[in-house]
C-alpha cells in the first residue's frame, strides 16, 4: 500500500480555561490515501470540526495541539511556522466550509477570487490564470464559465456557490481537501449534485477528501471509509459498507438505528438515552459508558483503544478483542 | 367534500409577498411592483388525531402555509377552518380567541423561540395565564411541574433558564409550552432539524407518545423525507408554492405520481447506498 496522503497519530487538542483543562481531541489517529474519501461522522461537539481545524493549524487560541503528529506526504506539518503553514494551505490542502457565502468575498467577482488564488499558488500569468479559472468552473459544472467570471457571489444560487468554493479549493490541485459540512446548507436535490461532484473529482484527480458531516446518509453515498467520533475520540473506523451493515460500537449502532429510514418501517426510533458529555465532564474509562447498555466495571475504569481485525477497528471492551491502554 | 367532517380544512390558500424595489428606485429606474407567489391555491384536510406532513425544499412555501394555519399571517385568498370555526376572518373575536387556545406552534430553532431572560417555569406558565386556562398562578405552577414531567424533564427544571439546557431539552420545553394551553392542534415547523440524530429520535418518539396519550393533531413541516415518512399518516409535497401531490405516507414512496416528488425521493442519501457502491464496479480506492 502506498504511503497515505495524510497521516494523523495520537492527536491531542487542549483548550485551557481559567478553571481547568478541556481536552477537545484525545488520541485521534487515522490515515487518508490518495483518491479516497474518509468521512468523519458524529454529533455536535464530537470533535469532527476540531480535527479538520487542527490539521490546518486553525485552532483558535487558547486552544492548542498538545500532542501527536500530523504528516502530509510524510512531512510533519503540525510544528510548521505560520509562514510554513501558509504555503501548505490552499496549495496542498484545500478547504470547503458549510456556508459558501461566508467563504467568498461579496465585493470580489468570481474571476478575481479564482485568478488571485491561482496566481498566488501556481504563479501563472493573468491570461493563463484566467484560462485555468474557466476550465475549473467548467469542471465543477458552472454553465457559461467564461461569462460568469464577471459575476459576484450573490448572483449565484447556494449550490452554485458551493461549486465555486470547491473550484477554489481545487485551484492548486491540492492532494487533500477538507470539506466541513459542505452540503448542510443546501437542499437535498442540490446536495445530491455536490456529492456526485466530490466523487467525480476524487476519482479523476485522485484528490483525497476528508469529509466532515453529521449526516450518515451523506457518508454512505460519498465516503469510502468512515471514522465515527464521540466526545473527542474516534470510537470506530472502517469501510463504510462494513460499518453501515455491521456497526460494532454500541454508539455507532445507536446512531444508525436512530435515523428514520425511507426503506424500513419502525413504530419507534431507537433512542440513545442522555446526551454526549460536555468537554468539562468527560467520564473515566470508556467515554460512552454512561449511555451504554453493555457497560460493566471494566468500561467504567479502563479506556478502550481502537482494535480489531483488518481495517475495521472499534474502541469497545464489549464488542472487540480490545488491547488495553496502559 | 362536505363542511364539518374534517378537523382542519384548508381551502384555496394563497399568499404573495411584495418584493418590489423601494418607491424611489422604482421612480428613478422605472419598473413596477413585483410579487412572489409564495403559496398558490393550496387545499387540504387534516383529521383529528392525524399527522399531516408538508415536505418541500427551501422556498417551496411550506413555512408560509404553517404560519397561515395558526393565524400568524393572514392569507390573501382562501380560508382555514378549524373544528368548524374560521380563523381567517368571519368568526367573532371571542370565537377566534377560544380557537387560538386550542392551537399552538413549535418552531425550528429552540435557541430563538424561548425568552432567554425568563425562567422555564414562567415560559410554560405564561400561555396558561394569558389564555386563562388555570384560575391562579399556584395552579399554573403545579400544572407546569406536571407538563415538565410529561415531556421527560423534572419539575425542578422550572427554576432554571433556557441557556442551561441543550437543544433537545429546549425543544421539550417548547413542546411543554405548546401543551400548556391545552392545545389539541400543533403545527410543528421543522421541529428537529436543528437537533442531532440521537436527540431527534428522542423528540420524535416523544411527539408520537404525546399524540397517542392526548389525541393531538399535528401538521408537521419538514424538508426531511425520512422524518416525514416516519411520523406522518399523509404527506403533501410542496413545490414552488403549489401542493403538487398528497398521498398516504407509505404510498408516496412506493408510487410517487409527480415528477418533482420522484426527484426529491431519488436525491435523499440512503444508508443502503454504501452497500450498493461497495458491490459495484468501482474498485478499492487506495492502491
Amino acid at each position: 500500500m502506498a504511503d497515505p496522503v495524510l497521516s494523523v497519530r495520537d492527536l491531542r487538542v487542549e483548550f485551557p480555561t481559567r478553571r481547568d483543562l478541556l481536552v477537545g481531541l484525545d488520541g485521534v489517529s487515522f490515515d487518508i490515501h490518495q483518491g479516497e474519501v474518509l468521512g468523519f461522522v458524529g454529533e455536535s461537539g464530537a470533535g469532527k470540526s476540531i480535527t479538520g481545524a487542527a490539521i490546518m493549524q486553525q485552532i483558535a487560541a487558547p486552544g492548542r495541539i498538545a500532542g501527536g503528529e500530523i504528516r502530509l506526504n510524510g512531512q510533519r506539518i503540525d510544528k510548521l511556522s505560520r509562514t510554513g503553514m501558509e504555503r501548505i494551505r490552499g496549495r496542498h490542502i484545500g478547504m470547503v466550509f458549510q456556508d459558501p457565502l461566508t467563504s467568498l468575498n461579496p465585493l470580489m467577482t468570481i474571476g478575481d477570487h479564482l485568478t488571485e488564488t491561482i496566481g498566488v499558488h501556481l504563479g501563472l500569468g493573468r491570461r493563463a490564470a484566467r484560462d485555468r479559472a474557466v476550465s475549473l468552473l467548467e469542471e465543477v459544472g458552472i454553465p457559461e464559465p467564461a461569462e460568469r467570471l464577471r459575476s459576484y457571489p450573490h448572483e449565484f444560487s447556494g449550490g452554485q456557490r458551493q461549486r465555486i468554493v470547491i473550484a477554489l479549493a481545487l485551484c492548486a490541485e491540492p492532494e487533500l481537501v477538507i470539506a466541513d459540512e459542505p452540503t448542510t446548507a443546501l437542499d437535498v436535490s442540490v446536495q445530491a449534485q455536490i456529492i456526485a461532484l466530490i466523487r467525480r473529482l476524487c476519482d479523476t484527480h485522485g484528490t483525497a477528501f476528508m469529509l466532515i458531516t453529521h449526516d450518515m446518509g451523506m457518508i454512505a453515498e460519498t465516503a469510502d471509509r468512515v471514522a465515527v467520533m464521540y466526545a473527542g475520540r474516534v470510537v470506530e473506523i472502517g469501510r463504510v459498507a462494513d460499518i453501515v451493515a455491521h456497526p460494532a460500537h454500541p454508539y455507532t449502532q445507536g446512531l444508525i438505528a436512530a435515523i428514520p429510514s425511507l426503506e424500513t418501517d419502525a413504530e419507534r426510533l431507537r433512542q440513545i438515552p442522555g446526551a454526549m458529555p460536555s468537554l468539562s465532564a468527560i467520564p473515566d474509562g470508556c467515554v460512552f459508558h454512561p449511555r451504554c447498555e453493555l457497560a460493566d466495571d471494566l468500561c467504567r475504569t479502563r479506556r478502550p483503544v481502537l482494535a480489531g481485525e483488518g481495517d475495521h477497528r472499534t474502541a469497545c471492551h464489549r464488542t472487540a478483542q480490545a488491547e488495553y491502554a496502559p | 367534500m362536505s363542511g364539518a367532517s374534517h378537523f382542519v380544512e384548508v381551502r384555496n390558500l394563497s399568499r404573495r409577498f411584495d418584493v418590489s424595489k423601494p418607491w424611489l428606485n422604482r421612480l428613478i429606474e422605472g419598473g413596477g411592483r413585483r410579487y412572489v407567489e409564495a403559496v398558490r391555491d393550496v387545499s387540504f384536510d387534516v383529521d383529528k388525531g392525524e399527522t399531516f406532513a408538508l415536505v418541500g425544499e427551501s422556498g417551496s412555501g411550506k413555512s408560509t402555509v404553517a404560519r397561515m394555519l395558526v393565524g400568524l399571517m393572514s392569507p390573501d385568498r382562501g380560508s382555514v377552518t378549524i373544528d368548524g370555526t374560521s380563523i381567517t376572518g368571519e368568526a367573532s373575536r371571542s370565537e377566534q380567541r377560544a380557537l387560538r387556545r386550542r392551537m399552538q406552534m413549535i418552531f425550528q430553532d429552540p435557541y430563538a423561540s424561548l425568552n432567554p431572560r425568563w425562567r422555564v417555569g414562567r415560559i410554560i406558565a405564561e400561555p396558561m395565564l394569558a389564555l386563562k386556562v388555570v384560575p391562579s398562578s399556584a395552579d399554573a405552577a403545579s400544572e407546569t411541574a406536571r407538563l415538565l414531567t410529561l415531556v421527560g424533564m423534572s419539575a425542578g427544571d422550572m427554576r432554571r433558564y433556557p441557556h442551561e439546557f441543550s437543544g433537545g431539552q429546549r425543544q421539550r420545553i417548547a413542546i411543554a409550552r405548546a401543551l400548556a394551553a391545552r392545545a389539541e392542534f400543533i403545527v410543528c415547523d421543522e421541529p428537529t432539524s436543528a437537533l442531532d440524530v440521537s436527540v431527534q429520535a428522542q423528540i420524535l418518539n416523544l411527539m408520537r407518545d404525546l399524540q397517542q396519550e392526548l389525541g393531538l393533531t399535528y401538521v408537521l413541516i419538514s424538508h426531511n423525507l425520512a422524518v416525514v415518512r416516519h411520523m406522518a399518516g399523509r404527506i403533501g409535497v410542496m413545490h414552488a408554492g403549489r401542493l403538487v401531490e398528497v398521498q398516504p405516507a407509505r404510498q408516496l414512496f412506493v408510487s410517487p405520481q409527480h415528477d418533482y416528488t420522484r426527484m426529491l425521493i431519488g436525491s435523499v442519501p440512503q444508508m443502503s447506498s454504501a452497500m450498493r457502491r461497495a458491490s459495484s464496479t468501482r474498485g478499492a480506492p487506495c492502491p
